[in-house]
């Protein structure tokens, strides 16, 4: 317990320093939340009210997207102050509240923070562009001509066309890996080292409880490379863990590096690195695995995944605030991907897809909870995000990646029950459309339906939590003859609980034969229900599923009936 | 136990033999024990002739007081009983398939052994999901070309074969092998059945826009067959093709099987012209190549059963080909995979479906054949180069020898299913 009165700063307890290899994380843009004043912004304010949700929902943490003081050129990624939160959204005081109000009720928060550049307002920018001269004149990358670092990629090439950019008052170009209203930060610089490592300070000592890095191996430029992932970048992400660790032990750091999974370990370091990474390219796979019905788009890629770091954990998305990311898949896939699910050219921004996890599957409910099913099974830590649990839509017609950031829909009444503000007022319009608007598809509906898509994700979570093997499990795949159908094992060493996931990624029933002689004479217990199957034998385990149906099974020794 | 009855056992052995799935043809007539080796505490090993041809046997003993469970259901695995002991295959048995493994490998400790759906002319267990055993029913003399093949091309590099990690060889026979299991594996024809009962299924017309697009995959097997060319010439050698001898080979069967067929002269047109043009390398190839051959991994397209077309002795197995006689193959099995995926479904459908079956086809055989002939160095082992004409007009007429082919083989065991390489034979003949 924390010195500062009756409520911790933290949940974390000493005993559970590696909570996050087990958690479940929503990720929530405050903006879309909920709206407690009125102006039709969601705030801080109002992601304090609906905590009561949050819990319900049976979620461990929070992932805010950036509530830094911006000028929202790129949705608060582009920073422009790091210790002052967006005026719409609050101020710290809210801030504090709502981290106190989340710990009370068990839920840890951790926001997005970008450490690669800052937006061409911040301050710091503004002095360092001044002239040459300046006390932050290199705090930023500056160059007299663009001929440096040709070998860097261009990452939105849909409106950028170099990574320099001419800035007309200090006469010299800055370097921008991403927008030109963004410059890199110089790390190598050692007063901006320093300056960022106080940032992380500033904001774990008010009790967040990580941070989600945005963009993270870009931060130094070296001559004849690619710029990412360089081993300075490295030594400086192993600076700052130090330094987090010393001071805040429990508190996480997620990476976003959107690389091939052999790179990114990279950034677990020896597990003195960043505590988590996403796993980008097993995202788009699910997804493909289940339009071609085969399981060999995900178990190639699981196969490509090195082994982590003790301590160390993948975080894994279905959808998420960006597009459907396809840096990570071959040409071909990619291909394929933009003719499978985004038939309307304006749904592919850069090398993505803007689409809402219920659209992707075309509102097949079974497509759904099959590929949460697998989320939620398979080995790392999984993000939903807001608003999928109850099964909204996108607006494809928003520009840049509005389109799944639409408001929360509370209820099927004015704004979804999101803002009483006017229509005009709101942030983005909430969707309407018959089949994805907020009277069709809101939480209060959901709540009251028993058989919602909000139920079951409720459920699942619940099952989820009962059985840690499902975050920190070992995971192995059962040789199947049916392509189509994706079995493995997870087995938690130290309890030994055992849980069998049989996954149909066929729109068919389909029968699977399982190799299952490993655990001859135990008895499958199904998860969502607690029925026993049949026992396991000699011969192979055999099971028949309907379309895109899943199995979880916990393997025990099963004495069953009534005979005593 | 101490010994084996062999008398007792000679005496079961035919009709034994007669009821396996691996013997050819009814209970032999007459069956000698040429040699025999109990290889453990209640395991015997034999070498048999059964009216000229050799089998390797290994039977199993227990107590008739004692059944043991794994029986249950495998009559046709029990020989009988002789004494006190009940035989049977001893293969069934994990503790006695253990000894196997421990004479074929040893030193190889596993605990787990399942059998792996059984072949034509061998047994395999697979051993802790990470070795598979394979125990040859009918014996040869000399090398197993399965066995000599890939232990080849796995000295070659290449890297899409389960290359043999050890091999139980007696007086230049080979009795057993180990290889690496192939985990996750499923074979090409269930994959393009997925695929198929996907485009059937669903309401889209354009093959390519179908969620199971097979595409991908078969463009990559074109290009892992392609890769098995190289490397089987790079291990075997090539010489020019005998041109002479593949076309009097293609006419005879043409005149076994053809004679009453309408087409029989424009077939015998076609492999006339076929015998004037450039032979081309003649390499080792797979001999039996289609998609019940090929299975796919999380680590892509590996190639099995180099053994070639079982019917045929090993000699001629071993006789260079043309490499474009693998391609037809597989080109042909796409064919199979479309029109047997299309008997699946109810007879209404047909009208509708043809079309879609026909375009899954041609886009699949355009991908396999870019995956093919789209691979450095292939073109050197052509008749023509890549995309010639000479190179195509080849390919057609070895098309058209597999489709004759399997006319006979459809007459003889399917009749009902004739009307697809008939089709066939029209179609490449139109074409060319």
């Amino acid at each position: 317990m924390s010195e500062l009165g009756d409520v911790p700063l933290t949940p974390t307890e000493a005993s559970d320093l590696r909570w996050y290899q087990k958690a479940v994380f929503y990720e929530v843009g405050v903006r879309g939340f909920y709206d407690s004043n009125d102006d039709g912004f969601g705030d801080l304010k109002g992601l304090t009210q609906k905590l009561d949700y949050v819990e319900w929902l049976g979620v461990d943490c929070l992932w805010l997207l950036p509530f830094f003081s911006s000028p929202l050129r790129d949705g608060g990624y582009d920073i422009a102050d790091f210790f002052t939160i967006l005026p719409e959204f609050g101020d710290l005081g809210d801030a504090v509240t709502l981290l106190e109000e989340a710990h009370r009720r068990g839920i840890r928060v951790v926001a997005d923070l970008v450490v690669n550049h800052t937006s061409d307002a911040h301050p710091w920018f503004q002095e360092s562009r001044l002239d040459r001269v300046n006390p932050k004149h290199d705090w930023y990358v500056w160059s007299d001509d663009d001929q440096q670092y040709q070998d860097a990629r261009i990452i939105f090439v849909d409106t950028e066309t170099s990574n320099w950019a001419w800035d007309p008052q200090r006469q010299q170009y800055y370097w921008h890996r991403f927008f030109s209203h963004q410059p890199d930060l110089n790390y190598d610089n050692e007063e901006v080292q320093v300056a960022m490592i106080d940032v992380v300070k500033f904001w774990l000592d008010i009790g967040l409880d990580g941070f989600r890095v945005d963009a993270v191996p870009y931060l130094f430029e070296r001559e004849g490379t690619n710029c990412e992932n360089l081993p300075e970048t490295h030594d400086y992400l192993k600076r700052l863990r130090k330094e987090v660790d010393a001071s805040f032990p429990g508190r996480v750091l997620l990476a976003e590096a959107n690389q091939w999974p052999g790179d990114v370990v990279e950034y677990f370091g020896q597990g003195d690195e960043f505590h988590m990474c996403f796993h980008f390219p097993i995202m788009p796979r699910m997804f493909m695995s289940v339009r071609r019905e085969q399981r060999y788009p995900i178990t190639e890629i699981v196969s490509q995944t090195p082994e982590i770091p003790d301590g160390c954990q993948w975080g894994m998305f279905l959808r998420n605030h960006d597009e459907l990311t396809l840096e990570m898949v071959t040409d071909e896939e990619r291909d394929y991907m933009y003719a499978e699910y985004a038939k309307d050219p304006r749904m592919r921004r850069n090398v993505g897809i803007s689409r809402r996890l219920m659209p992707l599957v075309e509102n097949d409910r079974r497509v759904a909870e099959l590929l949460h099913a697998l989320l939620f099974s398979m080995p790392g830590s999984p993000v939903l995000y807001y608003g999928d649990e109850i099964g909204m839509g996108d607006n494809i017609y928003l520009g840049d990646r509005d389109g799944v950031r639409t408001p929360m829909q509370w209820t099927p009444d004015r704004n979804g029950g999101f803002s009483r503000a006017d229509f005009a007022r709101l942030y983005l319009p909430p969707l309407m459309d018959p089949v994805y608007g907020y009277q069709a598809v809101n939480v209060e509906a959901g709540m009251r339906d028993p058989s919602s898509m909000l139920h079951w994700m409720k459920r699942m979570l619940e099952v989820r939590k009962q059985h840690p093997v499902f975050g920190t499990g070992s995971i192995e795949f059962l040789s199947v003859d049916n392509p189509s159908v994706l079995a493995y094992v997870r087995c938690d060493g130290e309890t030994g609980d055992t849980i069998l996931c049989v996954n149909n990624l066929s729109r068919f029933a389909q029968p699977a034969e399982l190799p299952m002689q490993t655990f001859d004479g135990l008895t499958p217990i199904e998860l969502l229900g607690r029925v026993p199957f049949p026992k396991i034998g000699e011969l192979p385990y055999f099971v028949t599923l309907g379309p895109y149906q899943f199995y979880w099974f916990q393997l025990v020794e099963h004495q069953g009936g009534q005979e005593r | 136990m101490s010994d084996f009855d062999l008398t007792a056992i000679a005496e079961l052995l035919p009709e034994y033999l007669g009821k396996q799935r691996w013997f050819s043809g009814n209970a032999p007539k007459r069956v000698d024990i040429e040699e025999d080796e109990q290889l453990a505490e209640r395991l015997l090993w034999m070498l048999v002739d059964a009216d000229g041809k050799r089998y390797q046997l290994l039977v199993g003993a227990a107590p008739t007081t004692a059944v043991p469970d794994f029986l249950h259901g495998h009559d046709a695995a029990i020989l009988g009983v002789a004494g006190d002991w009940l035989l049977f295959d001893g293969l069934l048995d994990a503790d006695l398939a253990r000894a196997v493994l421990e004479r074929v490998a040893p030193g190889e400790e596993v605990r787990h052994v399942r059998p792996m759906g059984a072949e034509q002319s061998n047994t395999s267990l697979v051993c802790d999901e990470r070795l598979v055993l394979k125990v040859f029913r009918r014996v040869h003399d000399g090398a197993n070309p399965d066995i000599e093949v890939t232990t080849a091309l796995g000295d070659a590099g290449f890297a899409h074969v389960a290359a043999p990690t050890a091999v139980w060889e007696r007086d230049d026979r080979h009795l057993a092998v180990v290889q690496p299991f192939l985990t996750g594996a499923t074979d090409g024809w269930a994959l393009a059945l997925t695929s198929l009962r996907d485009a059937y299924g669903s309401d889209c017309d354009d093959v390519s826009e179908c969620g199971g697009d097979f595409a991908a995959e078969a463009r990559r097997l074109g290009e892992v067959t392609a890769g098995m060319h190289l490397a089987l010439a790079d291990a075997f050698g090539t010489q020019t093709g005998d041109l002479g001898k593949w076309v009097g080979v293609m006419h005879r069967q043409l005149e076994r099987i053809g004679a009453e067929r309408p087409w029989r002269e424009q077939v015998a047109q076609a492999f006339h012209r076929f015998a004037a043009l450039p032979p081309g390398p003649a390499l080792r190839v797979h001999g039996d190549y289609h998609l019940g051959q090929v299975v796919r991994t999380d680590t892509g397209w590996y190639v099995l059963d180099f053994e070639g077309e079982p019917n045929r002795p090993l000699d001629e197995r071993r006789i260079p080909s043309s490499p474009l006689k693998d391609v037809s193959g597989m080109l042909r099995s796409l064919h199979y995979a479309a029109e047997i995926a299309l008997r699946e479904r109810d007879d209404v459908d047909l009208e509708r479906l043809a079309p879609i079956a026909a375009a899954w086809e041609e886009r699949n055989r355009k991908a396999f054949l870019r995956g093919y002939l789209g691979t450095p160095g292939v073109d050197a082992l052509l008749p023509g180069g890549i995309g010639s004409d000479e190179t195509m007009q080849a390919l057609r007429a070895w098309e058209l020898d597999k489709a004759v082919y399997e006319v006979g083989y459809e007459v003889g065991h399917r009749p009902d299913w004739v009307a697809i390489p008939e089709s066939a034979v029209q179609r490449i003949l139109e074409v060319s």
